[in-house]
């Protein structure tokens, strides 16, 4: 057996708590039986015991895999062991949930007796698919989360590790979506309106088997993903080219959604490509704000990473870049095709222009915080851009001077010129800052 | 088998090694020492290939640790001055993990445990949980951890902190017998005194740098260190050992002198036999028992 897996497995699965997950899962499920005085009231009382144990609970605990070790102090020994990066990500994976699996089989089992006698055996295993594609995905987004974070070598704060958690949460979210749209008799999730078909780069395809390929798609990258942090977390070399192809893949896949645009009052002006450059730009922009939160602002590497392009290391330098860099670039990449495409739309130019200024400068400032604060940047990077996208807007709009909006907000405004303007005058202001903490202060040498 | 070259290590806003270079021969005991703070801990960090260097290189029994870090892990064991155990399970299964986790097969695993549980003298306590072990029982079950997979290198961080003079005694042994066996050690303290029974070299680091730039030898089985006091001060004692064959003088004043000299007691009986024709009253002679503190305060803030 993979040791890492049987050393979890020894620390989760102790006979005691065994008989205490069954004991008071049992005592839930007759509860609500006698009250609800149906079967079917004990099984909805399953699927939400499911949903907590697996999801809720197992989510902060894959959350826990790898930021339970820092705590502890046991990761030094573990990233010595000779254990390879597969069997260390698959032994914290299902070893840290293993508890939460056991309550899971547990609840999974009065689930499948209920599908199999009322609904028949197919739409069982369909089931049972879903429920085990839910907590795996949603898992092993929380664990690639902390692994991704891992890096900040600090204590990790509850709030960071219910950040993490909330990664996993919400690719569990993502999971019911997607299946409640995939599922025609819509049983799962009333609001969302079944479809049958799914429109794509143009062609249309049947909506239950793409979201499904989806699926297995994003679960693929999601434990590629917890793959390679854990090579890096090992100290083995990853090179660039997984996180790039992911980005390539996010691009693609999300620009062939434009149709869903076509209709949009705001946008619906702009032409098939446009739509398409503007949801992928998005993608990554989105992708940028999640990585510069998630991944260590350490002052030394990117002093090194600064180094190296001084230098012209660009090979080093080039692998060496973030994640959240290489999405910046991507976005900026995009933005500026985007904007060449536009022209002469040039309130869209603007607009646009401003969004990849501001964009920029939201990188510069969480970098900023994160290295004046390695425990508190986080936090205040938030309290910043709630200031910069809120506060001042509220405060310029209260004072009637709208037109300065446009310092804060991308606008078309008057004079047109003002919001890019004042979006890369920020940005680099911030990243001057930026630059000037990454710089080193030479203090007394401590171990 | 362990080679470093201007290895530069930097925390986000202080530069903590500042260029170290150094070499630790294969089969020694070799002492980290230096104050709290200079860097002792980060250095070994960066010998266990869990720390990447900002600049220079280390290099461990041929493989350098930028390019081949799980090659060396898995020749490594490191003991962090943290002991890093796992407190709800037992000594048992703490040790099979450890082994286990550094490729031993699930059949030998058992014979591999019970021989490290030997070693440090766990045997009768292998199902005994680590949480509920003494200071001195959850050292010796961190070393066994470290030792399971006989590593050709052990690094420990500070190794006998908080440990009674029993329990210190059993290291020292300990650790004399894994090099008798091969393994080439590193120990960090800033505690002489519980080096000196089994060190044979020292390496001082001071402020991110090694105080005379490499290793000092303080041990040495054919030439120990000698004190020699005699009762009326003498100016020319040193000069009179200076001048004796087979003799050198690390230090010396009119009333003491610490010296090198051959093992060999007849050589030593003709050394005493001159020193008393030539009229000092040599009132102590004897080997030096704090050889590394001698050398320790000798080179401090010196040379650097």
């Amino acid at each position: 057996m993979n040791p890492e897996l049987q050393r979890n497995l020894w620390l989760e699965l102790s006979p005691r708590r065994l008989v205490l997950m069954a004991v008071v899962l049992g005592l839930f499920f007759f509860a609500a039986a006698v009250t609800g005085r149906t079967a079917a009231a004990m099984v909805e009382t399953a699927r939400w015991l499911y949903y907590v144990i697996v999801v809720v609970w197992g989510t902060r605990n894959a959350a826990f895999g790898v930021v339970g070790e820092i705590r502890e102090r046991t990761w030094d020994g573990q990233r010595l062991s000779s254990l390879g990066a597969g069997q260390m990500m698959w032994g914290k994976l299902f070893g840290s949930t293993s508890y939460n699996w056991f309550g899971g089989a547990l609840c999974l089992v009065v689930i499948l007796v209920d599908l199999i006698v009322n609904r028949g055996p197919a739409v069982a295993l369909i089931e049972l698919v879903y429920y085990l594609a839910i907590g795996v995905l949603s898992q092993a987004a929380a664990l690639l989360a902390s692994l991704i974070a891992a890096g900040r070598r600090q204590s990790h704060s509850q709030f960071e590790v219910f950040l993490y958690q909330a990664v996993g949460l919400a690719a569990a979210v993502g999971v019911y979506l997607i299946w409640a749209i995939a599922d025609p008799a819509g049983s799962l999730l009333a609001h969302v309106r079944p479809s049958d078909f799914i429109v794509w780069w143009g062609q249309s395809w049947d909506a239950r088997g793409f979201l499904l390929i989806s699926l297995a798609i994003f679960t693929g990258w999601t434990l590629t993903g917890c793959y390679t942090q854990m090579r890096r977390e090992l100290k083995m070399r990853n090179g660039p080219y997984v996180w790039l192809g992911f980005l390539v893949f996010v691009g693609v896949y999300v620009a062939g959604f434009d149709a869903w645009l076509s209709d949009n009052r705001l946008l619906m002006h702009l032409d098939a490509v446009a739509r398409r450059l503007l949801l992928a730009g998005t993608a990554y922009g989105a992708l940028a704000y999640l990585m510069v939160f998630l991944e260590p602002k350490d002052r030394v590497q990117l002093r090194w990473l600064g180094g190296a392009f001084a230098r012209l290391r660009l090979g080093s330098a080039l692998a060496g870049l973030q994640g959240w860099m290489t999405a910046l670039i991507a976005a900026l990449l995009i933005g500026v095709v985007l904007i060449v495409w536009l022209n002469p739309s040039l309130s869209d130019q603007v607009v646009f222009g401003a969004m990849l200024g501001f964009l920029t400068r939201d990188m510069a400032v969480v970098t900023l915080a994160g290295v004046m604060s390695r425990r508190n940047g986080d936090f205040a990077a938030v309290c910043a851009l709630v200031a910069l996208y809120a506060l001042l807007p509220a405060i310029l709009h209260g004072m009637n001077f709208e037109s300065g909006l446009a310092l804060f907000l991308p606008r078309a405004g008057s004079p047109l010129w003002l919001s890019p303007a004042a979006a890369w005058v920020e940005a680099l202001i911030a990243a001057v800052f930026a630059i000037g903490r990454i710089a080193l202060e030479d203090k007394p040498a401590s171990a | 088998m362990i080679d470093v070259k201007d290895l530069v290590y930097e925390y986000p806003s202080t530069r903590a090694l500042k260029g170290v270079s150094l070499h630790v021969a294969a089969g020694t005991i070799t002492a980290l020492v230096g104050p709290n703070g200079a860097g002792k801990t980060t250095l070994l960090r960066c010998l266990a290939a869990l720390e990447p260097p900002y600049s220079g290189s280390v290099v461990i029994d041929g493989l350098d640790t930028r390019t081949a870090p799980r090659a060396i892990h898995a020749r490594l064991g490191y003991l962090p001055d943290f002991y890093g155990l796992y407190d709800a399970l037992s000594v048992r299964r703490i040790l099979v993990y450890a082994a286990r986790s550094h490729g031993i097969a699930q059949a030998l695993a058992q014979g591999v445990v019970e021989k490290a549980a030997g070693r440090v003298g766990l045997l009768d306590r292998l199902e005994a949980k680590a949480g509920e072990l003494s200071r001195g029982l959850r050292q010796r079950l961190a070393i066994a951890q470290a030792i399971v997979h006989e590593p050709a290198v052990l690094l420990l961080d500070e190794p006998a902190a908080g440990l009674d003079p029993q329990a210190r005694r059993d290291l020292s042994t300990l650790l004399l017998s894994l090099k008798d066996l091969g393994m080439t050690l590193v120990v960090s303290s800033h505690i002489l005194a519980e080096l000196e029974d089994y060190c044979s070299s020292m390496i001082i680091i001071e402020d991110g740098l090694i105080v005379g730039g490499e290793a000092i030898k303080v041990r040495d089985v054919e030439r120990p260190r000698y004190m020699l006091e005699i009762a009326t001060a003498r100016s020319d004692l040193k000069s009179f050992l200076a001048a004796r064959p087979g003799v050198d003088v690390i230090e010396a004043d009119q009333h003491h002198a610490l010296i090198t000299h051959t093992k060999n007691a007849a050589a030593r009986a003709k050394l005493i036999r001159d020193l008393v024709s030539e009229g000092f009253e040599v009132s102590s002679f004897g080997e030096s028992s704090k050889a590394l503190e001698d050398a320790y305060f000798s080179q401090l803030g010196q040379g650097r």
